[in-house]
């Protein structure tokens, strides 16, 4: 073959390939021409889709919906004809007939008259071909230039995000409950894994499970955080008035504390009361609780944590310490009930004259063993529960509110919240445990725990929610601040069954790491000198179902829900009330408020026995201080 | 004690209420019924309002006295329902009348006796006047004329019926998110 020959057989194949591929162009394009109806509700579907950054199951959702005019369409045609068989043919009339609309000015009648196909048919279309897009340019397959899928994904990125500020400016789009009890979180940027739907929400039972929160400062947590408490209070409560569930309670521990707590708290206290909420308590600000309320078993280990006691030889303090406690609180004239009663009780002469009845004579011993210690033990706790303050002092129960917000100077006085955490998170338990009371559906919110959790890690904290049945959320700034150890971390982030929700933070690598990973096709061109050759591969790889680098990039008030394998990322809204809120009606009658009368200690001689609560105030009112009639 | 601390006070029983509206309010009544007053005052009604004051002065303490006032109601639940807020009320407590009187509620209330969150046609007024009524308006007007043309281009055709329920449909989809949510929620 000589070089001309070659020459010309190169250019006649080149010729009739190009022929080929314009041929077909052209064939599309007289198709696109002839169903024009069709071609501009597909073109207006896919530039919709483009600008909003919807996936392609948006675009299939709006032709489902659009059936219904479909189906009125066929209905008319099926009367008109008195028969289904022309109904049946309708459509591919109206196709035929449509060309003699062409030939009059009315472009518009003709599509009227196609719509009720076109418009289903164009936006299934749209989708098709919208999948197909994204499937070419995310695999390779597309694109002009070997940079098209990242800018393609940027793009998509930021048209996403737009959309779902925009979905989220609505009124109505991102209320405190949703239907199904689900609670909306805010508009979905781009789901991996999940179902998209233009509102992110997730089962109100996953917040009564345990559920972790990670992001720096300004990352939006705050909002993140309230939203979810004011969405699972409200749904808790629409499941107990329609009885299908127990009333809620919400304790949130905000442990760093500080003004901004204060801020918060009246934002959630306002939130709640028009979710419906009657009673929200802030403490220690305006409403105290009862330390002493608690069972004695429980009361004697919560004031021995309480106290730093060291190892080695101070174990052997330690031990009297414990000796020491139980014998107060346990005394036989039941246990203590205020601060002064306690400390009372630690000198000698109070516990022997509450144990030496001769009825006790070993405890009357450990009493003249550790009497010489007394003194110190009673200085510790009149130290420890002086920085505590009067507001575990009483009266006032964590079931007499429908919400608390509790507020712990972590920043300002570790040690301190570092007790009253370890006494309210005790309380909680006591009031998910005690059958005597109502039972409700709890959950403890602990927002920057690590500030607190000294003596009670939170791995504790959270194992503790488990075994007793109640939910817990526990936010942090930063991986590092979910617990000490490496260890201690994966247990709490690998535990969280009701997902975990991870802001702009530095090192989201360990919790996207729980997200696993997707696998991809990654196609590699050969390239001719700048631009691509026919040749290349294409092959399976993995990538991060909830890419690091993506979260580390996320604007304040973006986060990643990761759950069961899959990242759905999330524009989250300002949680709102609805403006038409609940109040309660007029008063109808008289009804003084009720202020808690203040408690008598009992005295050291009297006898409770087998009676394991103490005397109420009212019946000392009636048969005198100090004994049971 | 006065059974409802609101009125001697004479504040609307709601929860948004500021201590500086306590404040002032208590302010007003004690001036006007002070028993140093060259009148002699009013004391009952003096010493009903330092007492209300005294429960009020604190969020707590107003969210203890809404709570039993709606105990002593024998009401658990549901609420009633009244708009948070008339809109062309300038004075923010005369906003809720149904506090006092839950037949005087505003134009657009959402009734009462109804289940928070339910209440269906009867809260719509309510919730497109507090939602985005702009855009609404705009949707439906949009819908509307669309309709009207369908129907005039293709008179006596099923294309113009179906292009009729497929406009509504969209309004319908695409108008829920404008309303304003559904009390309680």
């Amino acid at each position: 073959m000589s070089v001309w020959s070659w020459i010309k057989l190169t250019v006649c194949l080149w010729l009739l390939r190009k022929a080929a591929r314009i041929t077909g162009w052209l064939l599309a394009v007289v198709l696109a021409v002839a169903a024009w109806p069709l071609t501009l509700v597909a073109a207006a579907g896919y530039v919709t889709a483009w600008l909003q950054g919807w996936p392609p199951v948006r675009l299939f959702r709006a032709a489902a919906w659009s059936l219904p005019a479909t189906a009125v369409w066929l209905a008319g045609l099926a009367l008109r004809g008195s028969a289904w068989q022309s109904a049946a043919v309708a459509p591919g009339h109206a196709w035929t007939r449509r060309w003699g609309y062409l030939a009059i000015p009315g472009l518009a009648r003709t599509f009227v008259l196609v719509a009720p196909v076109a418009v289903p048919a164009g936006l299934a279309v749209a989708g098709v071909v919208w999948a197909w897009r994204i499937y070419a340019i995310t695999t390779g397959l597309g694109g002009i230039t070997a940079s098209a899928p990242i800018i393609f994904d940027a793009r998509q990125w930021r048209h996403q995000v737009r959309a779902a500020r925009d979905r989220n400016a609505a009124p109505g789009a991102a209320p405190l409950l949703a239907s199904g009890g689900k609670i909306p979180v805010g508009g979905t940027i781009r789901a991996i894994g999940h179902r998209w739907h233009p509102v992110f929400t997730i089962p109100a039972a996953a917040c009564a499970r345990h559920m972790v929160v990670v992001g720096s400062t300004g990352s939006g947590k705050t909002n993140l955080m309230i939203r979810l408490w004011a969405g699972w209070f409200t749904a808790a409560l629409s499941a107990a008035r329609a009885g299908r569930g127990q009333r809620p309670l919400l304790i949130v521990l905000d442990c760093k504390g500080g003004r901004d707590a204060r801020t918060k708290a009246n934002r959630t206290r306002r939130l709640l009361y028009g979710a419906g909420a009657r009673r929200v308590a802030i403490w220690p600000d305006e409403a105290g609780l009862c330390l002493w309320d608690l069972p004695p078993a429980d009361l004697a280990v919560v004031l021995y944590q309480m106290i730093d006691t060291g190892t080695g030889n101070a174990a052997y303090y330690a031990d009297i310490l414990q000796a020491v406690l139980n014998l107060a609180v346990a005394a036989p004239p039941g246990p203590p009930l205020s601060t002064a009663g306690f400390l009372d009780r630690l000198e000698a002469r109070w516990l022997t004259r509450a144990w030496d009845d001769g009825r006790h004579p070993a405890e009357a011993d450990r009493i003249r063993a550790a009497a010489r210690h007394l003194p110190d033990i009673q200085l510790r706790y009149a130290t420890l529960l002086g920085r505590l303050g009067p507001a575990l002092d009483g009266p006032g129960a964590l079931a007499d509110a429908d919400a608390w917000y509790c507020i712990l100077e972590g920043t300002r006085e570790p040690s301190v919240a570092q007790a009253q955490a370890m006494a309210l998170t005790e309380l909680a338990a006591y009031t998910a445990t005690n059958l005597a009371g109502e039972q409700r559906a709890i959950l403890l919110a602990a927002d920057d725990y690590s500030a607190v959790s000294g003596r009670v890690p939170l791995s504790n904290l959270y194992e503790r929610g488990r075994s007793l049945g109640i939910g817990v959320q526990v936010s942090a700034q930063s991986w590092q601040g979910l617990g000490a150890t490496e260890d201690e971390r994966y247990r709490i982030a690998g535990t969280a069954d009701g997902g975990i929700w991870v802001m702009s933070t530095p090192h989201p690598e360990p919790l996207t790491a729980l997200a696993g990973h997707r696998r991809v096709l990654e196609t590699a061109h050969k390239l001719i000198g700048n631009t691509w050759g026919d040749e290349g591969t294409t092959r399976e790889q993995q990538a991060w179902t909830a890419d690091p680098d993506l979260i580390r990039r996320l604007q304040v008030g973006q986060a990643c829900y990761i759950h069961h394998g899959a990242a759905t990322f999330v524009q989250v809204a300002r949680p709102r009330p609805s403006p038409l809120t609940l109040l309660p009606p007029p008063a109808s009658g008289s009804s003084p408020v009720q202020v808690p009368a203040p408690r008598r200690e009992a005295e050291p001689g009297s006898q409770s026995g087998s009676q394991p609560n103490p005397v109420p105030a009212s019946l000392d009112d009636v048969f005198g201080p100090g004994g049971t009639p | 004690m006065n059974p409802d601390p609101f009125d001697a006070l004479g504040l609307p029983a709601r929860h948004d209420l500021t201590d500086e509206q306590v404040r002032a309010a208590w302010r007003a009544v004690a001036a006007g019924t002070h028993p140093d007053r060259a009148d002699g005052g009013d004391v009952a009604r003096y010493t009903a309002a330092t007492a209300a004051f005294a429960e009020l002065r604190t969020p707590w303490g107003r969210s203890e006295a809404l709570a039993d006032l709606a105990a002593a109601s024998g009401d658990t639940s549901p609420l009633p329902l009244i708009a948070a807020a008339d809109p062309w009320a300038a004075d923010p407590w005369a906003a809720d009348p149904s506090a006092a009187d839950p037949s005087a509620a505003g134009p657009f209330s959402a009734g009462s006796a109804t289940r928070p969150g339910r209440g269906g046609l009867r809260q719509l007024p309510a919730r497109i006047w507090r939602g985005r009524r702009r855009r609404l308006v705009i949707r439906a007007l949009a819908a509307a004329v669309l309709s009207w043309t369908a129907l005039r281009l293709v008179p006596g055709q099923p294309a113009g019926p179906a292009a009729v329920a497929g406009l509504i449909t969209w309004l319908l989809l695409t108008g829920r998110r404008d309303l304003a949510p559904p009390p309680g929620q």
